[in-house]
């Protein structure tokens, strides 16, 4: 699960298994396997940086914090 | 206001005192207590059949059938591409700046969602509750004038049924029978007038009306949900396109096709 922010500036948290695309047209938006979409803040290299960071500590990559 | 309706309704009565006219003279077709029970009791059925506070929206819902213009279709459908534009090249908090120039407060209301990060779902299902309560004050508004168009002709009806009893009450004077019976008739030809010639073109044309309105409002829906969900201004264009008529689409879309 990655944290992201809404354009009204509400954080959510997005699960980023399921994240099919992320688009920067030019907002960040972020389609999800369903056929959702949510545009957010962040720019679209942050989204990713998020996601594997995600990635990492799903598989202990990353130190425990 | 749209001419037509000047021509259709000023062109039925001046046919209609025009037979008048031609079967003798007018004052033979006058006939005061048939106007009252006519016109009054149309009017008070409609008391009888809707509440109160509906029929009393009635002067404003003449002056929306009477006044009412068709909003250009393809005008909205360039202005919704327009904002997808600048929802594509400027992100779509930027759009925010543009609902000030915006009059029509449904779009302005739409695109604040969409600004607001509203979820989709959320947005459209406002949105399409807006548009269905919006259609049930349409249909209150037709349901006068139906009630009026449905209810007058059986007036007409009962008044010639009241005159032919007076008529037939005493017949000890043949000479004066014709004279009674077309008085008699009368309150028919006043009943089918007010419902054919006046109260259910009216209510025809607030479906008319309500139906255009409902279309515009629709391509409102679209236009926002393409939008929001950051579609290319080309998309939006085809798929609101698709809500018009083929002969109301651009030349060169024609020729492609």
């Amino acid at each position: 699960m990655i944290t992201v922010t809404r354009l009204n500036g509400k954080k959510l948290v997005v699960n980023a298994e399921l994240i099919r695309t992320v688009e920067e047209n030019p907002d960040t938006t972020i389609k999800l396997i369903n056929g959702d979409h949510i545009i957010v803040k962040e720019p679209m290299h942050r989204v990713v940086e998020l996601t594997v960071e995600y990635g990492r500590s799903l598989r202990r990559l990353l130190p425990p914090s | 206001m749209d001419l037509g309706i000047l021509f259709g309704f000023i062109g039925t009565w001046v046919l209609v005192f025009w037979a008048l006219l031609s079967g003798g003279q007018i004052g033979m077709y006058v006939d005061v207590p048939s106007v009252i029970i006519v016109v009054g009791a149309s009017f008070t059925v409609t008391f009888f059949a809707l509440p109160a506070s509906t029929v009393k929206g009635i002067i404003a819902i003449i002056r929306k059938a009477v006044f009412w213009q068709s909003a250009p279709v393809e005008k909205l459908i360039e202005d919704m591409v327009s904002y997808a534009e600048i929802a594509r090249r400027d992100g779509i908090l930027s759009l925010e700046n543009s609902t000030k120039d915006i009059d029509d407060p449904f779009i302005v209301q739409g695109i604040q969602m969409a600004v607001d990060g509203t979820d989709p779902e959320l947005i459209e299902q406002i949105m399409t509750t807006e548009l269905e309560n919006q259609m049930e004050r349409h249909d209150t508004g037709k349901a006068i004038f139906d009630t009026v168009g449905k209810y007058a002709p059986a007036f007409g009806m009962i008044g010639t049924l009241v005159g032919l009893v007076a008529m037939l009450a005493d017949l000890s004077d043949p000479s004066g029978i014709g004279a009674g019976m077309a008085v008699a008739l009368l309150t028919t030809l006043y009943g089918a007038l007010i419902s054919n010639a006046l109260a259910l073109p009216i209510a025809d044309r607030l479906e008319k009306r309500s139906a255009e309105e409902v279309l515009y409002k629709t391509i409102i829906i679209k236009g926002v949900m393409s939008i929001q969900s950051g579609d290319n201004p080309r998309v939006v264009e085809q798929k609101l396109r698709t809500f018009l008529p083929p002969a109301l689409r651009p030349q060169e879309e024609k020729e492609a096709a």
